[in-house]
């Protein structure tokens, strides 16, 4: 209920939101009154590294107070400094790295720099808690659940209830198991729960759901609400997401180059952003709201150099509201209403008075290098007569697609991918949306030869016709490899015999996707995130391939880089007549780049339509729930229960069914077929009930 | 008592902190430490390259009395049982020793590598079979295989060197296939294959080297082996014949001075043991530099 109370609260809400907001607000203002001794305060906090020489200015002078039974969420880019103040909460900065910390941290009545360790080791076991990103790594995989658990209670019982109360099912099961043989949700139970063993005041949490799918993040997010609620714990939620953010969090908190820029009410900052650097994080999100298709706004530039310290604002070099006194001098934090705090120039009298300046020039980096960028489009063009012919199309007929696991001895067939039929057609742009273990990259591998195929038909354009960009754009760099090696490598795969040619043909590819020619010698450890994407992308594109193939090339990104790479994807597709596949987890991301959608549910392909269609008028209830989990919007939250299923073991019937709300007894015998709907054409769905047929 | 008790309990607490501070800043400059180990071998080459420059006399050519101690005749290590110099017996022997490790690790490479990138790219049968392959070398007992080797050819040092490279390589290809085969489950090689690389080209800048940093700590590691395995065989008598400056062979024949004339035994060990040194300081230096990274 709460969930769906906080997860209302976005952008463009109706009336009845605003009324649930508001009162949980009152609640909140209602316990300033009460308690006035904040669990966590603190003040002016600085933090550099020392790694290899470098200097990291990773935190600059932060002043913060958590409250009792609030949830703060500490929003910023990655580099921003939002994990080393978590870190400093726990007195756990890396001593490798030689931090070199003033101010004040106190949590509790502990003043944390200076405690010695047997007191942080107390402060750890009793007022705090803590959740990573990864449970696997943070959970010992040695050690049973059981024992992990016993560490910070007393009795198995106690363990039981601590499992039971945050939602594991079957506990006194789960207490035998070892980390492995846990999903990721669970495993992410588990370690909230090892967090709450010590009934902690504050539990830190680090980017909690960021490597789980949206439907098991949505319900670990309801979890971490219910034990606020019943636990009056504070929760300091480190993310990169707004949205997510926007879902449980009382107050926001952005930072940006080891300062909290911006700093107000989930509502102020979410509806009233006042620094361009919010305004900006905003407008590069993606949601299923608003306009449906097309270019995303972007922001300029990449991230923030934590090496330097800057003189000004340490925003303004991408600030599009930069003038000379940003550049000169930097703005302190002020509080500019209740509850709403502000580290910005503009609005102020000396802004007025100042010299504006040229706005910022886009570096290498920046978004619209690609309009500016003098390619020669005809190079490009002309060096492929296939891409002339507008493309070729992709036909998959019921494939399938099984890999054999386990030892020789207990070897089990794991399905992937269990009778895909699909089409595409030439210069379209289909998006393949599924969580994790839904087959969809097995399908993109088979596309491109890299799986054998266990029965089924493909047809697809000949190997040097169809490329791939990979999810870790920097692991599909060869490391000791320049970016021109890898360039001419795939040059002259593709016939290109003259050196002066290959040369020039390189250098336009790294204009056509924004990437400055002199990144050719460097390799990719050398690259920022951003700009092995754009080589990667380079690499593909070099030779105009009929079909584009891409795997969550984003998901790794930051925000307001995933927003600059998306928009590279879709130019280029529509300069080059592309066929486009891209497989992503983020129904969001594909309505901005797709013009159909394909939802695929454990090696099966459930709902195909077209982006309005599976948006605007889902029919499958998973899909229909994966659009509800997404965070950030005005939606009936629905949230899914459990996890998908192990592809080794499908269920009987309707593979969806144990999760499924609308599921009725028929659906556990009969396995469904994909059915086109009546009332719309073009879309089909995998779900007899939903359509009504007999 | 019990005061006493005490007060040696903080006595070792004292010394234990101490010893961990230490500990502590020789781990500080770690990296320094390590450049410096990883160097060795280059510096030890350089060296072992100037010996006819260094040594003071012909290592077969008495040059004085024999068995003057160390410092005495203008003998810096003494003489041996004919008169001739030690320390420039000592300095060719390393010579010799420094050379013949590095020909077999060369050597060892050269068809350990080969084999091992073969087996990885291949799969399959190819694979199975150079392994199985490969088992049967590595179940030989090398200097067993020398002995058997250098009696049937006749002693000298090639032969033993020969006999030793027979059964050196196995190791390098274990090590050069697992290193692949990791590698070529990295999204690079993929990326690689769908760019039109071909097989062979996809090994040769995609895959090998990557094998580069294993191979390099493997192969320092391993001097310091081979180096106490030739000696060895040396002090058996399976290598150059009599004159000739080796330092187990030395050891070995000046044993039964070692009570009166104790250096014409000692230093030739003395050389073995620097060598060997050399070779596992390095090795542990290079892994740590390639740890770190």
């Amino acid at each position: 209920m709460l969930a769906m109370a906080v997860g209302n609260l976005s952008e463009n809400n109706s009336t009845n939101i605003q009324q649930v907001s508001d009162s949980s607000f009152d609640s909140q203002s209602s316990r300033a009154i009460w308690d006035v001794k904040p669990v966590a305060v603190i003040d002016d906090l600085n933090v550099t590294f020392k790694r290899s020489n470098e200097t990291i200015f990773a935190l600059r002078g932060v002043d913060l107070a958590i409250n009792p039974a609030e949830i703060v969420a500490l929003v910023g880019e990655s580099g921003s400094g939002k994990s080393v103040l978590g870190l400093s909460l726990l007195g756990l900065l890396d001593n490798n790295s030689k931090p070199k910390v003033t101010g004040s941290v106190r949590v509790g009545d502990v003043d944390v720099l200076g405690a010695s360790n047997s007191q942080l080791q107390s402060l750890r076991r009793h007022q705090l808690g803590a959740v990573f990103q990864d449970p696997m790594t943070s959970l010992n995989p040695t050690m049973r659940i059981g024992k992990q658990l016993n560490e910070v209670t007393s009795s198995t019982e106690e363990s039981i209830e601590l499992l039971r109360s945050v939602g594991v099912p079957d506990p006194e099961k789960r207490l035998g198991a070892y980390p492995f043989e846990l999903s990721g949700g669970l495993r992410q139970r588990v370690m909230i729960a090892i967090a709450l063993g010590g009934s902690p005041k504050l539990i830190i949490a680090d980017e909690p759901t960021t490597a789980l799918d949206v439907t098991v993040q949505a319900q670990i997010l309801e979890l971490i609400l219910s034990v606020r609620e019943k636990a009056s714990t504070s929760f300091l939620m480190i993310t990169h997401d707004l949205g997510v953010a926007g879902m449980v969090a009382d107050r926001i908190v952005v930072m940006y180059g080891g300062q909290i820029v911006e700093q107000g009410t989930t509502k102020t900052i979410l509806e009233t952003p006042k620094h361009p650097y919010t305004q900006g994080l905003l407008r590069s999100r993606l949601t299923l709201e608003g306009s449906s298709k097309g270019k995303i706004s972007t922001m300029s530039g990449e991230g923030y150099d934590a090496r330097t310290l800057p003189i000004g604002c340490g925003f303004s070099p991408r600030c599009e509201c930069s003038v000379e006194l940003c550049q000169v001098s930097a703005p302190e934090l002020r509080e500019f209403h209740d509850d709403h705090a502000l580290s910005c120039w503009k609005d102020t009298d000396k802004y007025q008075a100042s010299q504006p300046t040229r706005p910022p020039t886009a570096s290498s980096e920046g978004n619209d290098n690609l309009d500016r960028s003098p390619l020669d489009k005809d190079a490009l063009d002309k060096a492929s007569p296939a891409a002339q012919e507008k493309g070729g199309e992709v036909l998959v007929g019921d494939l399938v697609v099984s890999f054999k696991v386990g030892s020789a001895r207990s070897r089990s067939v794991l399905k992937a991918l269990r009778g895909v039929t699909l089409e595409v057609k030439p210069g379209s742009a289909l998006a393949i949306v599924g969580e994790s273990g839904s087959g969809k990259s097995t399908l993109l591998r088979s596309l491109v030869g890299l799986n054998n195929l266990s029965s089924g038909s493909m047809t697809a354009p000949p190997p040097g016709e169809i490329q791939m960009v990979f999810q870790d754009a920097g692991a599909s760099l060869t490391p000791w490899m320049t970016i021109q090696d890898l360039l001419n490598e795939r040059l002259l795969a593709g016939g290109v015999k003259s050196k002066l040619e290959r040369q020039k043909r390189a250098i336009a590819a790294c204009e056509s996707v924004g990437l400055h020619p002199q990144m050719l010698q460097a390799k990719a450890y050398q690259l920022s995130g951003g700009q092995r994407q754009r080589a990667a992308l380079a690499r593909a594109i070099v030779i105009p391939p009929k079909v584009l193939l891409c795997d969550e090339p984003t998901s790794a990104l930051d925000v307001s880089l995933a927003a600059i790479v998306l928009n590279l994807i879709s130019e280029l597709r529509q300069r080059l007549h592309m066929t486009l596949l891209f497989v992503t987890h983020d129904l969001a991301v594909a309505k901005i780049i797709a013009d159909e959608v394909a939802v695929m549910y454990l090696g099966q392909i459930v709902e195909q339509g077209t982006t309005q269609q599976i948006l605007h008028n889902p029919m499958h209830p998973y899909t229909k729930s994966l659009i509800s989990a997404v965070p950030g919007g005005s939606r009936i939250r629905q949230t899914l229960r459990g996890e998908p299923a192990s592809a080794l073991a499908t269920p009987t019937g309707c593979s969806f069914h144990p999760r499924c709300f609308e599921a009725v007894p028929k659906c556990t015998q009969n396995e469904q077929l994909l059915y086109v709907s009546k009332a719309s054409k073009g879309h089909f769905v995998r779900c007899a009930v939903a359509l009504g047929v007999d | 008592m019990a005061l006493t008790g005490v007060y040696s309990s903080q006595n070792t607490s004292l010394a234990r902190r101490k010893l961990s501070s230490t500990v502590r800043s020789l781990a500080a400059n770690n990296t320094r430490t390590n450049l410096v180990f990883a160097s060795l071998p280059v510096i030890v080459t350089v060296l072992v390259l100037a010996v006819p420059l260094l040594a003071p006399h012909n290592p077969l050519v008495p040059a004085g009395p024999a068995f003057q101690p160390p410092g005495h005749n203008g003998f810096l290590l003494g003489s041996d049982s004919v008169g001739r110099d030690e320390l420039s017996r000592v300095l060719y022997g390393m010579r010799t020793s420094w050379f013949s490790a590095l020909a077999v690790i060369a050597s060892g490479l050269l068809i350990g590598v080969t084999i091992g990138s073969v087996a990885a790219v291949s799969g399959g049968w190819i694979d199975a079979l150079l392994m199985r392959f490969t088992d049967i070398f590595l179940s030989l007992p090398g200097p067993v295989l020398a002995i058997a080797v250098v009696a049937a050819l006749g002693p000298s040092l090639v032969h033993t060197l020969i006999g030793v490279g027979i059964v050196w390589w196995p190791f390098y290809a274990r090590v050069v296939r697992g290193e692949i085969r990791s590698l070529a489950a990295r999204p690079h090689l993929e990326a690689a294959k769908l760019s039109g690389v071909r097989v062979v080209r996809r090994t040769l800048r995609h895959l090998l080297p990557g094998t580069l940093p294993a191979l390099v700590v493997t192969a320092s590691l391993d001097i310091g082996n081979l180096v106490l395995t030739l000696a060895g065989l040396s002090f058996l008598g399976l290598g150059a014949p009599a004159p000739a400056p080796e330092l187990g062979a030395m050891s070995a024949r000046n044993l039964t001075f070692l009570l009166q004339d104790y250096w014409t035994a000692v230093m030739p060990g003395i050389g073995i043991l620097i060598l060997a040194l050399v070779g596992n300081l390095a090795g542990d230096g290079l892994r740590s530099l390639m740890k770190d990274r």
